[in-house]
């Protein structure tokens, strides 16, 4: 197990960081489209959700980038399991309230046909994500990470 | 924060690393938030006001007529069903100054949307708009085929009559280019999150439910009742 874990913490990286860069990527170039998913969510003001409909899918380029070079893993990991438990409310919410939404999450977005909804797929896909960033905020040390000096992680590793 | 590490190059690499990954990120996410600005001083096609979110204005003058807002995509399936449900009862409304409409042009759809929504304000300065909306999507290109392109939006318009080299130019300069984003960005800041979406008066009608249920949006006699508000 423990020669496992540096692998197992290799793979997560590559998938959250994978998801997190190609979901921001598939939006950051439609800003509409990400203005108009987060402010389906009827959540945030309209302005809030027009700003965060632009900047986010940067933010995720950003956090996915860092995973996937391996540096500053904590906090990137962090970023993207609190992004997922965000989302995962979000969604939730939606589907409570009986919301006929597309998350969103890889482009697309806004109000869909309800036949469409997708929202326990969503929720579960978001759940294995943030688990793999759990994961990295508890086991930072991996294969292959540019970074190999611990220290500078939020709390000393093992 | 400070680190007592030894490993001097180590701590280069991540510092190189952390500050170009968040020189891309701030760098992507000020020219995005800047291009998604209105700019009040693009130039606009005729019969369009930021009051009305640069929509492009029918019957603008009548007062005490209902007031219907159209939210569409050029690009957009259902758009396309909407209009071929009520574009005969839109014309006759507009024709007979029963009521104002005014049709917004969204474009979030891809750089085709932009390019159709850019020849449609061109059409509209030959006084073309709804014969250009007609005949776009009467003959709707799958979403972001490639289909959509200079010479299909000219010679779209030549099949209705615009020969003018202005539109031409017109289509193929984006001349109205800034006037489709500040279309986009007007319904971004009033919350429209998807197309068609139509309002009367200011309300939205009522959304199909179900395949069996149209609700006002694909039943022509429920948009009229809608739209005359009986």
């Amino acid at each position: 197990m423990k020669k496992a874990q540096p692998w197992v913490g290799l793979l997560a990286r590559l998938i959250l960081g994978g998801v997190l860069l190609v979901a921001g990527y598939l939006k950051a170039f439609t800003p509409d489209k990400s203005m108009m998913a987060v402010r389906a969510y009827d959540v945030l003001p309209i302005w809030l959700a027009n700003i965060l409909g632009i900047i986010l899918p940067w933010l995720e380029i950003g956090a996915g980038l860092l995973l996937i070079i391996g540096v500053a893993v904590r906090y990137a990991a962090i970023f993207g399991a609190a992004l997922m438990v965000v989302f995962i409310i979000a969604i939730s919410q939606a589907w409570a309230r009986g919301l006929s939404i597309d998350c969103g999450c890889f482009g697309g977005g806004g109000t869909i046909d309800p036949s469409k909804t997708r929202y326990l797929e969503e929720i579960l896909r978001d759940t294995g994500l943030a688990v793999l960033g759990f994961y990295l905020l508890r086991y930072p040390v991996t294969k292959f990470a540019v970074e190999k000096n611990k220290s500078h992680e939020l709390v000393q590793g093992e | 924060m400070s680190s007592k590490a030894p490993k001097g190059s180590d701590n280069t690499t991540r510092n190189l690393v952390i500050g170009m990954v968040v020189l891309v990120v701030a760098v992507g996410a000020i020219f995005s938030v800047l291009s998604n600005k209105e700019n009040t001083s693009a130039s606009l096609p005729s019969s369009v006001s930021k009051a009305d979110g640069y929509g492009i204005v029918f019957n603008g003058d009548l007062t005490g007529v209902p007031v219907v807002d159209i939210w569409e995509d050029f690009q957009c399936p259902v758009c396309a069903r909407f209009e071929q449900t009520n574009s005969a009862y839109l014309e006759k409304i507009i024709e007979e100054k029963k009521a104002k409409v005014v049709f917004h042009t969204l474009s979030f759809l891809g750089p085709e949307s932009a390019l159709s929504a850019n020849a449609a304000a061109c059409a509209a300065d030959e006084n073309k708009f709804l014969g250009f909306h007609k005949a776009f999507y009467g003959n709707q290109p799958a979403e972001n085929s490639g289909a959509v392109t200079v010479d299909y939006l000219v010679s779209l318009g030549q099949s209705l009559g615009i020969t003018s080299d202005k539109y031409k130019s017109c289509v193929a300069n984006l001349d109205y280019k800034e006037w489709v984003n500040n279309v986009a960005a007007s319904g971004s800041e009033k919350n429209i999150n998807s197309t068609p979406t139509v309002l009367v008066n200011g309300k939205e009608i009522r959304r199909a439910t179900s395949n069996t249920d149209l609700g006002d949006y694909f039943d022509p006699a429920a948009f009229a009742k809608a739209v005359e508000g009986k």
